[in-house]
């Protein structure tokens, strides 16, 4: 570990559920670290690897990729599709050699801020063990 | 009149001793209704909270020391306030910060432990000496399971019976276990729970020491006391093991066939709930699975029997200390076991074993009513 | 390409925001982005002088992109994106960056928020970069609106409605409309009959010639949306014929077969072929198929009932032939008002609820003070001794953790109407064990007070338990209630004649399935989140789904119509509209990099892309009408041909890569 390492992390949280989710842990004032950043998107089926990709190799140490539980989704299936997009993603991200932890999916509802707050205190708790992700460390001597 | 400043200095001593979930307390007096005190004495624990959060503590208070932590108030109270916390963070502020006074009884045994690492004061060499001819090992890297019997068997005389039915049914079996060497202390539970912060912090860093040094994985115990602080308070500091209490290790056995029994037992038998097994840790079944198992035993229930099971009322320190006859728990409970006509008293914690043989003992009950461990009735079936 | 002019304004929101982020700092650096022309702050971005800030500077510096900075875009986004629109432009030219709900309301180390506001608001002034103008579409609203539910919320709801010459199909799953409120007695703080005042709007919602009454009847499922839902609708079979059934209840004085009465709470019995109860609406029969034995033996027993109805509503046909029947409704809007399930209180076993005879929930005391019920009126023990004593607990299951932890809000209120009724009609001694009294609504506290004068105990303390081991003489036979008295620092015991369980309001047991059909998210407490606590109470986060009463939250009568009306006039408001907007923000195709070969044909959950073939090559194309923006097919697209506007891989990854650079 190293000291004082803050982990960054975007978030991709689906607007009917997560990112909900997240509205209510502000309105019920839980505190967790500031290391992430939310992307809205429409649903957690929208989230394109291309999106995940290009945000490893920016630099970014974990990811979270969250939306509504399987029977909640305001689009019918769009978490099935979404646990496709993770799977295949975390088949490419072992080849380019970036711990399965960097990657999370989550289904959190509209309902459980506390999850929310749970799973980035979680996440932030395991990259820090984990360290900065590898391709900082090359985004970083590149510039 | 007096007017009450509240006394900050004395809440924040609390919190910090590990006092926080006082916060939440919304006074309803629940506590108070369900603990158990009060079907013999008064003991209004509401109020202690009360005064915790207030700054009003007494701390010179006898009830300070009352609380035998069975825990049945904190699995009923509606706002998850963890009360045994508070009262132990209460003791300890007395206990470290000579803010009050620690009865005599309790004082002793806290300095016994200290000194040799165990309640009764005995000699450490002597640790191991229960086995007698039994010639069970030392445990020693690569040994199954290490049986730690607890202070209480491994000394007292009429306690005894306890870890050596146990290790002649391990015995038995073919277990390859082993015993540790007399380095081994008390393991601190009911001493931390007496506000003794200082002094279990010792003792578990010892033996946790010694069980890392000694490459121990899993850890058989006898008493609940142990079970718990093994299981949910060593781990923080370091130590983490299987911990397995011994009526689930029969009843696991007896379940895959591996425990035959060779005697009938023609006994009407009633289970007491230890605290420490049951509303601590949820292990309700195991013990009863076991009683079932022994042939011939006709199992009885006291009509408020697991989660509503009374405390022998050896918890928190209080078996070191005397509780006046007419509010010993254990008597409670003896006479209802023999109004339901039980011919045996069956228990899994060796502070019950004391209690309750001391209850049957000044009742006069000896002759119709015995008290055995789980352990004990086993070793006289097979 | 026409120079991108971006304006950037910052929310205080009071100190909400600034009070975290330094807002000054924020407002200078997003000046510094590219493409910023200006950036402000301002204490309430969302005031009519915040909005005009907007506007003006749209006309004056010629801005065509704007973001605001402040709180969810779930709140605000709607109020800005008007703004944008009232200052000239399209209002997709617009993006919203979440600081308060996602960053000051969540953070308080000051520095550290202020870098991630700065991180949110260059995320958005890049995405804006690629937003491009939408048009919006508007479709009819099909007028006709689906209540879900007969009690007072649901009747409440549809009259209001169909008195504006609407069309209301109100489904509701009992035989009888009338709710819960038909079970109570008397109503508190004002203590009138809660049938005096139910009953006429029962009739009216029966002869109404705008509602169309479904009962005994459940929705099966939803499909559409907003202005254009289609609703399947299992009506169970009656086994009556339902057009000649008079409701003289013949036939159930003398069918011989008996159970327990759903109305009267289990307190008495109910015949197989059955009228819940005297002013039942529609005041038909029923038969209970599993409990006739004419219908399990396959016409070989019994048969009493259709010799005896001289109106030949009940024949072998319609007893063994009769099916379930699927109806199937287009509605624009639908209000659910399902509401609640008691908590049961056997699983709190000191309480000995089911063990005692003379321990009641409240819906069963109900039962007993109401002179048509079981009793007839008379506050008597289950072998008919009188009440001298009772005991009434309060928070049965409610403000605490190992049940429910919200405050049930109805109990305190109730609890003083039984002690009420207790005193009234038997003159019995009352104990009343509270924790907190409650008491907030018109004319509460004075009941409050009316009732101290009435001479009721109040002991404050939980009940530990209830108990039959007399420990005195004065005990014996007595139910005995044991509690701290809080306030002296003591153990009371309390012998009693009766203990009523003031039990919680919960959420139904089958919301969850209600919650899919409609699609309704749920708290955690179990009953459905409405889309913002204070400022869009009725409405869920599905567009022209309302609800109303106790399946939203436990709630007394006054409230429960007062949300009914608002949930209603939600609908009223849409119908007078007449079309709904539809969301622009949905897939779209690029013909000239498409290869037609249907992977988004394959993944869309609503069949909106088909691959057709245009001047001889294969392409998708999306039926705008059914695309509902989702994304899927743009993420399985092989090409990138397909895209959904607004989220298109451009403005995310824009999104992305400006929070990559630290």
């Amino acid at each position: 570990m190293m000291a004082g390492f803050e982990p960054q992390i975007i978030a991709f949280c689906c607007n009917w559920c997560t990112y909900a989710a997240a509205d209510l842990a502000g309105t019920s004032r839980m505190h967790y670290p500031p290391n992430v950043r939310i992307v809205r998107v429409m649903c957690s089926g929208m989230v394109d690897p291309i999106y995940v990709l290009k945000a490893f190799e920016g630099g970014v140490d974990g990811i979270l990729v969250a939306g509504c539980h399987l029977t909640d989704c305001h689009y019918i299936d769009g978490p099935v599709k979404c646990d496709e997009t993770v799977n295949k993603l975390r088949e490419v991200l072992h080849v380019l050699g970036l711990e399965d932890k960097r990657l999370r999916r989550e289904m959190v509802a509209a309902s459980e801020g506390v999850l929310f707050a749970q799973v980035i205190n979680e996440m932030v708790e395991d990259l820090k063990k984990l360290g900065p992700s590898p391709f900082k460390a090359k985004t970083e001597a590149l510039a | 009149m007096e007017v009450l400043s509240p006394y900050k200095e004395a809440t924040d001593v609390i919190l910090e001793a590990g006092g926080e979930p006082l916060k939440l307390c919304y006074q309803c007096g629940l506590c108070t209704g369900t603990c158990p005190w009060n079907t013999v004495r008064s003991f209004i624990v509401r109020r202690m909270m009360r005064e915790a959060q207030m700054g009003a503590t007494d701390f010179g208070s006898e009830d300070v020391w009352t609380c035998v932590t069975c825990r049945a108030c904190v699995k009923r109270c509606p706002r998850g306030v963890e009360i045994i916390d508070v009262i132990r963070a209460i003791r300890r502020a007395v206990a470290s910060m000579g803010i009050g006074v620690v009865p005599d009884a309790l004082r002793i045994s806290a300095k016994n432990i200290a000194g040799v690492g165990n309640p009764l004061g005995e000699a450490p060499e002597k640790r191991n000496d229960w086995a007698g001819e039994l010639k069970v090992k030392d445990f020693a890297p690569g040994t199954d399971v290490l049986y730690f019997p607890c202070c209480v068997p491994s000394y007292d005389p009429d306690v005894k019976g306890v870890a050596r039915s146990t290790a002649a049914i391990l015995d038995k079996l073919g277990v390859d276990y082993g015993l540790i060497g007399t380095d081994a202390k008390c393991c601190g539970e009911a001493i931390r729970k007496a506000g003794h912060e200082e002094t279990f912090q010792s003792l578990a860093q010892s033996n946790i020491n010694l069980f890392t040094e000694s490459g121990v994985k899993t850890v058989l115990v006898s008493s609940p006391h142990c079970y718990h602080t093994f299981k949910a308070e060593y781990p923080e500091l370091g130590g983490q093991y299987e911990v397995v209490h011994v009526t689930q290790y029969l009843a696991e056995l007896i379940e895959k066939g591996d425990l035959k029994f060779s005697r009938k037992l023609e006994k009407k038998v009633i289970y007491s709930d230890p605290c420490y097994l049951g509303r601590h840790n949820d292990i309700y079944d195991e013990p009863r699975a076991v009683l079932k198992a022994i042939p011939g035993v006709e199992l009885l229930e006291f009509p408020d029997a697991r989660e509503e099971g009374l405390c022998c009322g050896g918890g928190g320190g209080r078996i070191w200390m005397d509780t006046p006859k007419g509010e010993r728990f254990s008597d409670i409970r003896t006479e209802q076991a023999a109004e339901m006509g039980a011919e045996v008293i069956a228990v899994a914690c060796p502070y019950c074993v004391l209690n309750y043989r001391d209850s049957v003992l000044s009742m006069g009950k000896g002759e119709a009513i015995q008290v055995k461990d789980v352990a004990e009735l086993v070793a006289e079936a097979i | 390409m026409e120079e991108i002019r971006t304006g950037v304004y910052i929310c205080h929101c009071g100190l909400t925001i600034a009070g975290v982020v330094n807002v000054e700092e924020l407002t200078e650096y997003a000046e510094s982005l590219p493409n910023v022309v200006v950036s402000r702050e301002y204490r309430y971005m969302c005031s009519d002088p915040g909005q005009d800030l907007i506007k003006k500077d749209i006309k004056e510096l010629g801005l065509n992109r704007v973001v605001v900075a402040s709180c969810s875009p779930r709140m605000h986004e709607p109020t800005f994106r008007k703004t944008v629109e009232d200052g000239g432009l399209n209002p997709y030219l617009y993006e919203h960056a979440n600081i308060r709900e996602h960053c000051s309301w969540v953070h308080d180390d000051k520095e550290l928020a202020t870098k991630k506001s700065k991180d949110l608001v260059r995320a958005a002034v890049k995405r804006v970069f690629h937003h491009e103008s939408l048009v919006t579409r508007e479709i009819p609203l099909n007028p006709n609106v689906l209540v879900i539910g007969g009690g007072i919320a649901g009747m409440q709801a549809a009259l209001d409605i169909a008195d504006g010459h609407n069309k209301v199909y109100l489904v509701e799953r009992d035989p009888s409309i009338g709710g819960h409120m038909a079970q109570l007695d008397r109503t508190f703080p004002t203590l009138d009959c809660s049938e005096c005042i139910l009953t006429p709007k029962m009739g009216d919602v029966g002869h109404h010639p705008f509602i169309e009454l479904l009962t005994y009847s459940e929705v099966e499922e939803v499909s559409g949306s907003i202005g254009d839902f289609k609703v399947k609708v299992r009506k169970k079979a009656r086994h009556i014929d339902e057009s000649k059934c008079i409701g003289c209840n013949l036939c159930e004085e003398k069918c011989p077969w008996k159970t327990d009465s759903e109305f009267e709470a289990g307190m008495a019995k109910r015949k197989a072929v059955y009228i819940p109860f005297a002013q039942a609406i529609p005041n038909i029969a029923v038969v209970d198929a599993d409990l006739c034995a004419y219908i399990q033996s396959d016409g070989k027993k019994c048969g009493a009932c259709i010799k005896l109805c001289d109106a030949g509503a009940i024949t072998p046909e319609t007893l063994l032939k009769q099916t379930d029947e699927i109806v199937e409704l287009e509605v624009g809007t639908i209000i659910v008002a399902t509401g609640y399930d008691q908590f049961d209180p056997s699983v709190i076993p000191q309480y000995g609820y089911k063990k005692y005879d003379n321990v009641l929930t409240g819906l069963e005391f109900e039962r007993i003070t109401c002179a048509a019920g079981p009793t007839e009126g008379k506050i008597v023990t289950k072998d008919g001794r009188p009440v001298e004593s009772i005991g009434i607990v309060h928070c049965v299951g409610s403000r605490d953790e190992n049940y429910h932890e919200y405050c049930s809000r109805v109990c305190c209120m109730y609890g003083l109407k039984y002690a009420h009724l207790s005193k009234e009609m038997a003159n019995a001694d009352v104990y009343e064990f509270y924790i907190d009294m409650r008491c907030f609504g018109e004319g509460y506290e004075e009941f409050y007070k009316r009732l101290s004068e009435e001479g009721v105990n109040f002991v404050r303390g939980k009940v530990a338990r209830i108990t039959d081991e007399a420990q005195t003489d004065e005990e014996q036979g007595k139910l005995i209630v044991v509690s701290e008295d809080t306030l002296l620092g003591k153990m009371i015991r309390v012998p009693v004649d009766m203990v009523i369980l003031c039990s919680a309001l919960e959420a139904r047991s089958d919301a969850e399935n209600v919650g899919k059909v409609f699609n309704i998210n749920r708290r955690a407490d179990g009953f459905f989140l409405e889309r913002h606590v204070k400022l869009d109470p009725v409405a869920t986060p599905t567009d022209g789904v309302y609800i109303a009463g106790c399946c939203e939250a436990p709630r007394d009568i006054p409230d429960t119509v007062a949300q009914a009306e608002a949930a209603a006039g939600k609908a009223l408001s849409l119908i007078s509209k007449g079309t709904v907007t539809l969301e622009a923000a949905i897939s779209t195709v690029d013909e000239a990099i498409c290869h037609g070969c249907g992977r988004c044909e394959e993944i869309c959950a609503f069949s909106a892309p088909n691959v057709v073939t245009k001047n001889g090559t294969l392409v998708s194309s999306v039926n705008e009408a059914l695309c509902k923006g989702c994304g899927s097919c743009a993420v399985v697209c092989p090409t990138g041909a397909i895209a959904i506007k607004h989220f298109t891989q451009d403005e995310i990854l824009a999104q992305v890569s400006a929070l990559t650079e630290a």
